[in-house]
């Protein structure tokens, strides 16, 4: 099957590595992927087309409204692509009633000037399908398709035994204790409660990094605007002496993250509300680093498998670190074996797969 | 009719004013006008709607920039109206082959970029329509769409504050009013009062200029303005415009050099004529009479401009009568009355030779 991605890719954003990865694995599966649009040179591995009658069907992958394309190109789509030959994968759940969980909504009229009806609207005059990376979706007329997935080449270093790995991971000095990469939107919350939490063992950790946007201060725009998802508190992250570093690219993310000991996954409060996953779901067990999953139990337990307990720390975030310091074996053995269950089911090829099924139904 | 317009909203620029009549003008006859989005504090007068369904004809009104429509709003328009139902006004003549005047002013940066504009037009619309008698393009339909209305006309503001006031943005007029206008006035600097510029990029260009590539539409040299004791102030919304015209005695009105080549018309042809000044158009001559008649040729400032500034304060009973000759022609011609039969005969195809010859008559 030919499949066109339609999106607008950002190196250190959204969903550029997942679709990089498509890319990759759809050929040895026989389909052939490329996104929509010029070649761009940012993206040298990606195959860009703009012949939209050489494609089967057109993929568009949604996050916000410029991920549809500029004129004329957006006419030029709907014109060339039967609207049964469209399909919508709805990545931040927009094709929902209105949600709001604490300060995030996935309506945000403040922002981008739309209200829930009219993402509703667009969309089902887009596509006859829609798709929610979320094992649960709320709508009858949303299938579900987690779209990202695990490479399981990707690993920076896979290490044969758990105990090994842990007597490595004890021995190597990292320069990071903690490091998180992701942007300061809708995580504030949940990024507070963690900092003050590992704050009385902030010495024995070692250097904190937080990489993304906006997490220095709250940005003039969301001031302005009166929105509080990119609220920060630049005194906790002085006090803590944590080092904040600008976006890196998604394909640099691995290799970050394991010169830290330890990464957390967050996600934002209404992906845990609707059971969205990511590309950072997925990507941080690819690291040489001890993951954190700060999701919500029965969220991890479904994506990772029933392995994955240990690494999810209990209400004393603290004292947990200090037990994974102390014996990090059993954790390094989850770590293994959630590879492992990522590996068997949620592999790239296996995504491509299913998608290609879906589609073909 | 029910016409939707769909236009970036600027308050201080543009064609805002225009919409304003034509909903002012169309409620008098049964006809609904509306911008397409939801309501704007910032234009009280406008109805807004985005039930496209209502609307027998969307007009996209595009001026300078291509990318203003968010990809949702546009999906809803592209699925949900004909395109035998969706009409695009080219406000700045950007429907023509690349070009460049005098090496300075051009409609394009590129070929690629013209290539662009032109596909995006022809996606969207079965019809293209210019401001202009003349339209280059055999495919163009002229419809002047700015008109006068005699009721908006200020008559007797007694608070002058100014001699001389030249509105409007810095955009492409620099090299016309630095090599004219400032020598001309310079060498009658004495026998004038107070000068004024209003508008955008008098004082400097915006930051921004160089980023996207137009440091020539925005050049200014604010030293040569203070050298002549020029105020600038900055721009005013679009229903200030007329008042604030009425406090100088001449307002001074110039046009960028592509808009002088393809006789494109403005807004600001015919407030300049509403309000209670002496307006002073910086446009050749016959093309000055085409839209305003024979009485506009002791309005036109060409030849001895200083002499003419000077002329006009000692001597304003002489011009006044002039410019009430050309509001009776305007009434007559380019009121918003007419400006509507036009566009509505436009919309139904309706619009022919005999058309374009009772409107340039």
């Amino acid at each position: 099957m030919n499949l066109l991605i339609v999106s607008k890719l950002a190196r250190s954003a959204r969903a550029i590595n997942t679709i990089a990865h498509y890319c990759r694995v759809a050929p040895q599966l026989g389909h052939q992927i490329a996104v929509f649009g010029e070649q761009q040179l940012d993206f040298p591995d990606i195959r860009f087309s703009m012949d939209v009658a050489a494609f089967d069907v057109a993929v568009f992958v949604v996050y916000m409204p410029s991920d549809f394309p500029d004129l004329p190109y957006l006419a030029n789509l709907l014109d060339g692509v039967p609207k049964s030959r469209r399909v919508i994968i709805d990545c931040s759940g927009r094709y929902n009633d209105t949600i709001r969980i604490e300060h995030d909504f996935n309506h945000l009229e403040k922002m981008d000037g739309h209200q829930g009806w009219e993402w509703i609207e667009a969309f089902q005059a887009v596509a006859d399908r829609i798709l929610q990376p979320t094992l649960t979706p709320r709508r009858d007329d949303v299938q579900p398709f987690l779209f990202h997935g695990f490479d399981p080449n990707g690993c920076v270093r896979s290490e044969a035994a758990a105990a090994e790995a842990a007597q490595r991971w004890s021995r190597e000095e990292r320069r990071y204790g903690i490091a998180y990469v992701g942007h300061n939107w809708q995580r504030w919350s949940q990024m507070r409660r963690f900092l003050e939490a590992v704050a009385p063992i902030r010495d024995e950790l070692g250097q904190l990094a937080l990489v993304g946007w906006d997490w220095r201060c709250r940005p003039d725009w969301a001031v302005q605007l009166g929105i509080n998802g990119a609220n920060v508190d630049p005194d906790l992250i002085e006090r803590l002496d944590v080092e904040v570093r600008d976006p890196i690219p998604s394909t640099e993310v691995p290799q970050f993250l394991s010169a830290a000991r330890f990464s957390p996954i967050f996600q934002r409060p209404l992906f845990n509300e609707l059971g969205l996953v990511t590309n950072r779901t997925f990507e941080t067990f690819l690291a040489n680093t001890v993951p954190l999953v700060m999701l919500p139990e029965g969220l991890a337990e479904a994506i990772y498998g029933p392995e994955v307990h240990p690494l999810v720390p209990d209400e004393d975030v603290a004292g947990w670190l200090r037990k994974v310091l102390d014996n990090p074996t059993p954790h390094w053995d989850a770590i293994g074996r959630v590879r492992q269950h990522l590996a068997a089911h949620h592999s790239y090829t296996q995504r491509v797969s299913e998608l290609v099924a879906l589609l073909g139904q | 009719m029910n016409i939707l317009f769909a236009i970036e909203r600027r308050v201080d620029a543009g064609s805002i004013q225009a919409l304003a009549h034509y909903a002012r003008i169309g409620r008098q006859f049964g006809h609904t006008f509306a911008i397409y989005g939801r309501h704007d504090p910032r234009l009280p007068e406008m109805v807004f709607s985005t039930d496209v369904a209502a609307f027998d004809y969307v007009v996209f009104i595009f001026e300078s920039k291509l990318d203003w429509i968010s990809g949702l709003d546009l999906v809803r328009l592209l699925t949900l109206v004909p395109k035998s139902r969706r009409v695009v006004l080219d406000a700045d003549g950007m429907y023509n082959p690349v070009l460049v005047f005098d090496g300075y002013d051009r409609n394009h940066a590129s070929e690629r970029e013209r290539t662009r504009w032109a596909a995006s037009y022809e996606m969207l619309a079965d019809r293209v329509l210019q401001p202009t008698f003349s339209p280059r393009q055999p495919a163009v339909w002229p419809l002047l769409f700015y008109g006068y209305d005699p009721h908006s006309a200020l008559r007797s503001v007694d608070a002058k504050r100014v001699d001389v006031m030249h509105l409007g943005h810095n955009w492409w007029r620099w090299r016309e009013v630095s090599e004219r206008l400032l020598p001309a006035v310079r060498r009658v600097r004495h026998e004038l009062g107070d000068i004024c510029f209003v508008g955008l990029w008098w004082d400097a260009p915006p930051p921004w200029a160089a980023a996207v590539g137009q440091e020539a539409a925005f050049r200014v040299e604010p030293g040569r303005l203070e050298e002549l004791s020029i105020y600038t102030f900055p721009a005013v919304p679009y229903r200030d415009v007329i008042a604030t015209m009425s406090t100088a005695h001449i307002n001074i009105m110039t046009q960028r050099p592509l808009f002088h080549e393809l006789g494109l018309v403005t807004s600001k042809y015919f407030e300049i004529f509403a309000a209670d000044t002496i307006p002073l158009v910086m446009l050749e001559p016959r093309h000055a009479e085409q839209i305003y008649g024979p009485a506009v040729r002791d309005l036109v400032l060409d030849g001895d401009i200083g002499g003419k500034l000077v002329d006009v304060l000692r001597n304003p009973d002489k011009y006044r009568a002039r410019v009430h000759a050309v509001r009776a022609h305007l009434a007559a011609h380019h009121s918003y009355e007419q400006r509507l039969d036009e566009l509505l005969a436009t919309l139904a195809g309706q619009w022919t030779e005999s058309t374009r010859e009772r409107s340039c008559a």
